[in-house]
């Protein structure tokens, strides 16, 4: 299918990518029998459709996905957690004892696996074991930046960790709680992570983040 | 007015952190306990405002835009010229603000800014007036929060004294009855330079200009204000808890040590004329 | 301010030495505020307009969502400062008026239906007015939505068109949008040759709409170009260590 961009070349909203209508996929639009970008980003082909990977993007839940969340309201069928920009998980418990002796409160946070999301909203499995964070430094970044984060295979937060000693849970909804051995660690820990979420649409960001975190951590 | 703040659920962890930190001296974002973020100021920034200033404390951002009209004075004071302060939460600047009239936290904001400039006795108003008794120049002041990163009440007192001293105000005089501006312009003298800080307050620990993280998860906070004669110019506890009388002492001698930071840096960046002092 | 003698002298000059069919100069920068989701700063010659957008988010008050789309919420403000004689803090009628033209217009391109019981809030604010308030806003407004990440299906460019001394012009200033016969603020998406916002204040024949239009159509597609310069810039491939 003839496509009207290169591989690192930054589209935007209402560009042409390609005049295969029917093949068009994540972050694209297609019209007129042509697919268009609808967000910025660096275009490519996946499963033969045209596909933006955007720079900022709204968190979309995926079964199977960890997220963290804050526990936003206690109810007697389970537990409202806030995920972060306008999405609400559900962790339902049907029976009221079984809430109550799970000792969650408004304000906790909880690592949480998503089970469904659609229609029903955004429900939380409860048979993965809840994982209440008792303690560290939560952070949040754009969840468009998380997958960059990562790294291909996990390179660049295992990276991070290594370097910083640092525990790391990074949730695919941009939420981040760090629990590193001083607060010298979690905060080089922090600033690497604030780095790749400036910087993720550059190339060569690994090496610069070990840099910049090997400088950091070198200093008082 | 109650305040109904947009969902901003505060993570129980953070409060422990931030006050585990501050037990050993340090914050999230690097800075000591003492420490005020990076401040910078842009004066006369804008053609249609007789004055104005931009200025940023970390992140948080804060335009004030002067204004100067010529209007009656109050009955009871026939030879002074008038001021007024106004500020609005633009909601463009925190997923707290909403759009309408200004809330009680714009309200607050506005009157703590007024309180300091007229008890520090910032402007002499003698020397706005025009005719006694009937024309007046009036000053009005409108703070505008563009970005909110905690903390805009310190802020908010350094944009309006920056954009009142670099104001040019149009001279008027009287013809034929009416005020007309002469096409002359002239800036205003300072009596004063009345700087605030905020103050929060976690057990019984306290830190300077708290960021958005650290305000949530405050117990109480608290703006006191200085002049450079060491006179307390402004105080406001503006958050519900309990200020430790024990901290009050630590508390007066931390914000004289700031205000006075505050005063070097605004002295370095912007062309003040300040007024002689008398004894 | 006083009424010029001539809004056109006989070199075609208007009042600011531009030609009929001239932009005014136009500076753009994205991600100017931090804690909104999407920002930008536009400046058309002495109009400097800041737009910030935050969504999707949780619809307030909630009973207002819709079931199937996003609500997009706009409002368009202008600081007391940013004119001749102050305005007084709140909102007028005409800010009311601009705001729904306004929102009309994004909400046209804007890809709400991937966000149920949300709400895309957009604030516009006008921190100095010189003419073309609302095509700057709508502008910026566009690209702080790009900033932001929200999927459109293009961006929007608009531009004021006018009627001064029985001439059609570009891009209007103050003076002229005050002493002129007729202001057309006129936006697009530009992809689609369609039209998104289109007002008239004032009177025109016919075939000046036409031709206005055509003109509005013209300076359109350099500021749509100016826009995608910007966006392209802020998300260069270059590391900021190393510029």
């Amino acid at each position: 299918m003839p496509i009207y961009f290169s591989e690192h070349e930054v589209v935007l909203p209402g560009q042409l990518l390609s005049d295969n209508g029917k093949r068009s996929g994540e972050g694209t639009y297609s019209i007129g029998g042509k697919v268009y970008a609808a967000q910025i980003g660096f275009a490519s082909i996946k499963n033969n459709k045209v596909v933006v990977i955007p720079f900022k993007s709204a968190y979309k839940p995926s079964p199977g996905d960890r997220v963290i969340g804050i526990i936003s309201d206690v109810k007697p069928n389970g537990f409202e957690v806030d995920l972060g920009g306008y999405l609400t998980g559900m962790i339902r418990i049907p029976d009221r004892e079984e809430v109550v002796n799970m000792n969650l409160k408004v304000g906790d946070v909880v690592y949480v696996k998503i089970r469904e999301s659609g229609l029903g909203g955004i429900i939380i499995d409860k048979r993965d074991r809840i994982r209440k964070i008792q303690s560290g430094l939560l952070i949040h970044i754009h969840p468009a930046k998380i997958n960059r984060l990562i790294g291909r295979r996990g390179s660049m937060i295992n990276m991070i960790k290594k370097l910083t000693g640092c525990e790391i849970l990074v949730g695919k909804n941009g939420l981040i709680v760090i629990n590193g051995p001083t607060p010298k660690h979690e905060f080089a820990a922090m600033k690497a992570i604030e780095m790749v979420e400036n910087e993720a649409h550059t190339s060569g960001l690994t090496e610069r983040v070990e840099k910049y975190l090997k400088e950091l951590l070198e200093k008082g | 007015m109650a305040f109904v703040p947009r969902k901003s659920l505060t993570a129980k962890i953070m409060r422990d952190k931030i006050y585990n930190l501050l037990l050993q001296g340090r914050r999230i974002d690097g800075r000591g306990p003492r420490d005020l973020r990076s401040i910078s100021i842009q004066t006369n920034l804008l053609a249609k405002a007789d004055g104005s200033a931009l200025v940023s404390m970390g992140s948080t951002k804060i335009l004030t835009g002067i204004k100067v009209e010529v209007g009656s004075p109050f009955p009871d004071r026939p030879d002074e010229g008038i001021f007024t302060v106004n500020a609005e939460l633009l909601p463009l600047a925190s997923t707290t603000f909403e759009p309408g009239p200004p809330d009680e936290r714009g309200v607050e904001l506005a009157r703590v800014v007024d309180r300091s400039l007229r008890e520090g006795g910032v402007i002499d108003l003698k020397k706005l007036c025009l005719v006694e008794g009937e024309k007046v120049y009036v000053i009005f002041i409108d703070i505008y929060v563009l970005d909110y990163d905690g903390n805009y009440f310190d802020p908010s007192l350094i944009s309006a004294l920056a954009a009142l001293a670099t104001a040019r105000i149009p001279k008027y005089e009287i013809v034929d009855g009416k005020p007309q501006k002469t096409g002359e312009f002239f800036t205003l003298e300072l009596n004063s330079l009345p700087f605030t800080v905020t103050v929060g307050i976690i057990g019984e620990k306290f830190l300077v200009d708290p960021q958005i993280e650290e305000e949530k998860v405050l117990d109480v906070s608290m703006i006191m204000g200085t002049d450079e004669k060491g006179n307390i110019t402004c105080i406001q506890k503006n958050s519900p808890g309990q200020i430790p009388l024990s901290l009050m002492d630590e508390i007066l001698e931390t914000v004289l040590e700031k205000t006075g930071e505050i005063r070097r840096k605004f002295l370095q960046e912007v062309p003040v004329k300040l007024a002689e002092q008398s004894t | 301010m006083e009424k010029p003698e001539r809004l056109i002298d006989e070199n075609g000059r208007r009042v600011d030495g531009r030609r009929f069919d001239e932009l005014r100069p136009i500076k753009m920068e994205i991600g100017v505020l931090d804690k909104s989701d999407g920002s930008a700063y536009v400046e058309f010659g002495g109009t400097k307009v800041i737009a910030a957008v935050f969504g999707p988010r949780e619809a307030h008050p909630r009973h207002l969502a819709l079931p199937d789309r996003a609500i997009l919420n706009c409002r368009y403000h202008m600081t007391s400062f940013s004119v001749e004689e102050r305005k007084p803090l709140g909102m007028t009628r005409r800010e009311v008026e601009l705001s729904k033209v306004i929102r009309e217009a994004l909400e046209t391109v804007t890809f709400l239906e991937e966000f149920p019981r949300a709400s895309i809030d957009v604030y516009i604010e006008v921190i100095q007015a010189d003419g073309g308030t609302r095509t700057t806003g709508l502008t910026a407004a566009s690209l702080a939505l790009a900033d932001a990440g929200i999927p459109m299906a293009d961006l929007i460019a608009a531009v004021a068109v006018g009627k001064v001394n029985g001439q059609l012009v570009l891009d209007l200033c103050d003076i002229e949008d005050k002493y002129g016969e007729a202001d057309m603020p006129v936006a697009m998406a530009p992809r689609f040759n369609s039209i998104v916002l289109l007002q008239l204040n004032g009177r025109m024949t016919p075939d000046e709409f036409r031709r206005g239009l055509a003109l509005a159509q013209k300076g359109i597609s350099e500021i749509y170009k100016l826009q995608r310069e910007a966006l392209k810039k802020k998300f260069s491939s270059i590391p900021p260590t190393e510029t």
